[in-house]
């Protein structure tokens, strides 16, 4: 196996108490399409956190690209080719659908500081136009993230992750309050992506993270219960159990 | 109909552009030093609130504290140690800029409250540094900072430092509008919108706040010395508490999301304070009361107002223009923006 894009190593977090995240070992090959399920609670977010770096372990370590990124700012971690979706739409409302896109690609390749536009700037905003495309708002672009309606939010969160081109995604439930017909959509772009891109996806919709997912890891009270192909996934007693609430079999 | 109001709105803003352009002449010299000079000054240290307010969700209060490390130190080093008043102005305005890149590392980690909190806080420790050290002249301050011999007579003769400080005033404007639309000014709002989103796309947000901070901090150090020229001293009282206030008042009075508000603002506060105490002795509630009107009313201050009154009446008269045919009146633009 190549060098794993994501290698977590005895990862932890508690927050005054709650231990969120217990000793999770984790690791992502270059490529694939991981699924992270669970139910309510079960720390997928938090681990995703501590992946992206917006919060920090409690202990053990976490490893990005074959580097050691346990203490590094989440922007830095950005910066080497990571990009994420949050569960509840974090857009920019006060900018346009294009001016959103046009700073995931910037944010991705630095200068951001630059008092003059350039080049690279209209390279950027090409790209943005483009990601609009991929996640269908091009008719929106000139609209103030505020404007969008909640599906057209959510489609501009991916697009954020999209726009930067990282090489690893992290998508925290991108389906939640989507119609049927805008699920379609969004397994269509995931399955769209290049094989270049790894993608981790927390996602409670079943047709969606098993239709884009290779490999599934199942997470209960903070700790990996179960890893496998999305076949064996289904056929296991415990993610039953889980599901069911029988939780002690667990 | 719709066609003479905005015939009758184009002549009023005409006429607005004519009175700015050429106020010394039209006006006396007292209402070009005692109303003019002020407002803009004021209005220049306003609009580097507004900026940081407006574009970077800072609200802060340490701006006159910035204007007070420029002010005082232009007055110090042309008075008392005989710099050419041009140089003292430079060193003055850099040290606001380097106080403020202090100042802004220091609230850049707080938002809402505390980052106001905090602001408060480095403005009172400005005031009461400088009305310790006897070098900035304590409570009694500097007298005779006079201007640059070529800008003339801020009081006598005020015409050439009223074009100075207007020329000063529009090229800052047209700055911020610029910076605005830069790779820079387009993060600073994605940080205002969203701090953490940011920061997941690949932002330092603390360093981008800092740096807005600090380029605030030039702008209200600029007007730190022209206040000084313009009123040929500057004293600890010059940057108290009442000061910071008026200053915000300014901001607000004009509207906090649009950059010209302020020197509307300042235009209003300016004229209030002048023949407010004619009236009565109790202005100050006046302003108040007027402040507290902006605030719950129109949010977008007087400009904000200006906006909504526009688009109401043009909403209004096109649709008389067309008679029942369209159904509904179009509805008139949001107020402030």
């Amino acid at each position: 196996m190549a060098e794993p894009i994501i290698r977590l190593r005895n990862l932890s977090k508690s927050f005054a108490g709650v231990h969120a995240v217990q000793s999770v070992d984790l690791e992502v090959a270059p490529g694939e399409r991981r699924a992270v399920l669970g139910p309510n609670g079960a720390g997928k977010t938090t681990l995703f956190n501590l992946i992206a770096g917006a919060e920090l372990p409690s202990g053990g370590s976490v490893e990005l690209f074959g580097r050691d990124v346990t203490y590094l700012p989440a922007w830095r971690r950005t910066r080497l080719g990571l990009a994420r979706t949050f569960q509840t739409s974090r857009v920019l409302a006060g900018l346009s659908v294009e001016d959103n896109l046009y700073l995931a690609a910037l944010g991705a390749v630095g200068g951001h500081l630059r008092l003059v536009r350039n080049g690279r700037d209209r390279e950027l905003r090409e790209r943005a136009r483009r990601t609009a495309e991929r996640v269908a708002l091009a008719d929106r672009l000139g609209a103030p993230a505020r404007d969008l309606s909640h599906g057209e939010q959510r489609q501009l969160e991916v697009g954020l992750a999209v726009a930067a081109e990282p090489r690893l995604m992290l998508l925290d439930e991108p389906a939640a309050g989507l119609s049927r017909a805008e699920r379609q959509l969004l397994t269509q772009l995931l399955l769209s992506f290049e094989r270049s891109l790894t993608l981790v996806i927390i996602e409670h919709d079943m047709d969606v993270a098993l239709t884009v997912a290779e490999r599934v890891t199942i997470m209960h009270y903070g700790k990996i219960v179960v890893e496998g192909t999305p076949a064996e996934i289904r056929a296991d007693q415990r993610v039953h159990d889980i599901y069911l609430g029988r939780t002690n079999a667990a | 109909m719709i066609g003479s109001y905005l015939l009758a709105r184009r002549a009023v803003l005409v006429a607005a552009a004519i009175a700015v352009a050429l106020l010394p002449v039209l006006f006396s010299t007292y209402v070009t030093s005692a109303i003019a000079l002020p407002t803009l000054w004021v209005g220049l240290c306003a609009a580097s609130l507004t900026f940081l307010a407006s574009y970077g969700g800072m609200v802060s209060l340490a701006q006159t504290g910035l204007f007070g490390v420029a002010g005082l130190l232009t007055a110090t080093l042309s008075v008392e140690a005989g710099l050419d008043p041009w140089l003292a102005a430079l060193i003055g305005v850099l040290a606001a800029t380097g106080v403020g890149l202090l100042f802004g590392a220091l609230a850049s980690s707080s938002t809402g409250t505390y980052f106001l909190m905090i602001t408060l806080a480095l403005a009172e420790i400005s005031y009461y540094l400088f009305s310790a050290v006897p070098a900035f002249g304590l409570h009694e301050g500097i007298n005779g900072v006079f201007p640059p011999r070529v800008l003339g007579d801020p009081v006598l003769h005020p015409t050439t430092i009223y074009y100075f400080i207007l020329a000063l005033c529009a090229a800052v404007y047209l700055f911020l509008r610029y910076l605005v639309r830069t790779p820079f000014g387009i993060a600073l709002q994605g940080v205002r919108d969203d701090p953490l989103r940011m920061t997941a796309l690949g932002y330092n947000v603390r360093m981008h706040r800092t740096i807005a901070f600090a380029i605030g901090a030039a702008i209200a150090g600029v007007a730190g010395v022209l206040s000084a020229w313009t009123n040929t001293r500057i004293s600890a009282d010059s940057i108290s508490l009442n000061v910071t206030i008026s200053v915000l008042e300014a901001a607000v009075i004009g509207g906090l999301f649009r950059l010209e508000g302020a020197w509307v603002g300042a235009f209003a506060l300016t004229i209030l304070s002048i023949y407010g105490p004619a009236f009565s002795d109790r202005y100050a509630t006046g302003i108040g009361a007027i402040f507290l009107a902006i605030v719950l009313l129109s949010p977008g201050g007087l400009v904000g107002l200006a906006a909504a009154v526009d688009g109401r009446l043009r909403g209004l008269l096109a649709s008389r223009a067309v008679p029942d045919a369209m159904g509904p009146s179009p509805s008139p633009p949001a107020a402030g923006g």
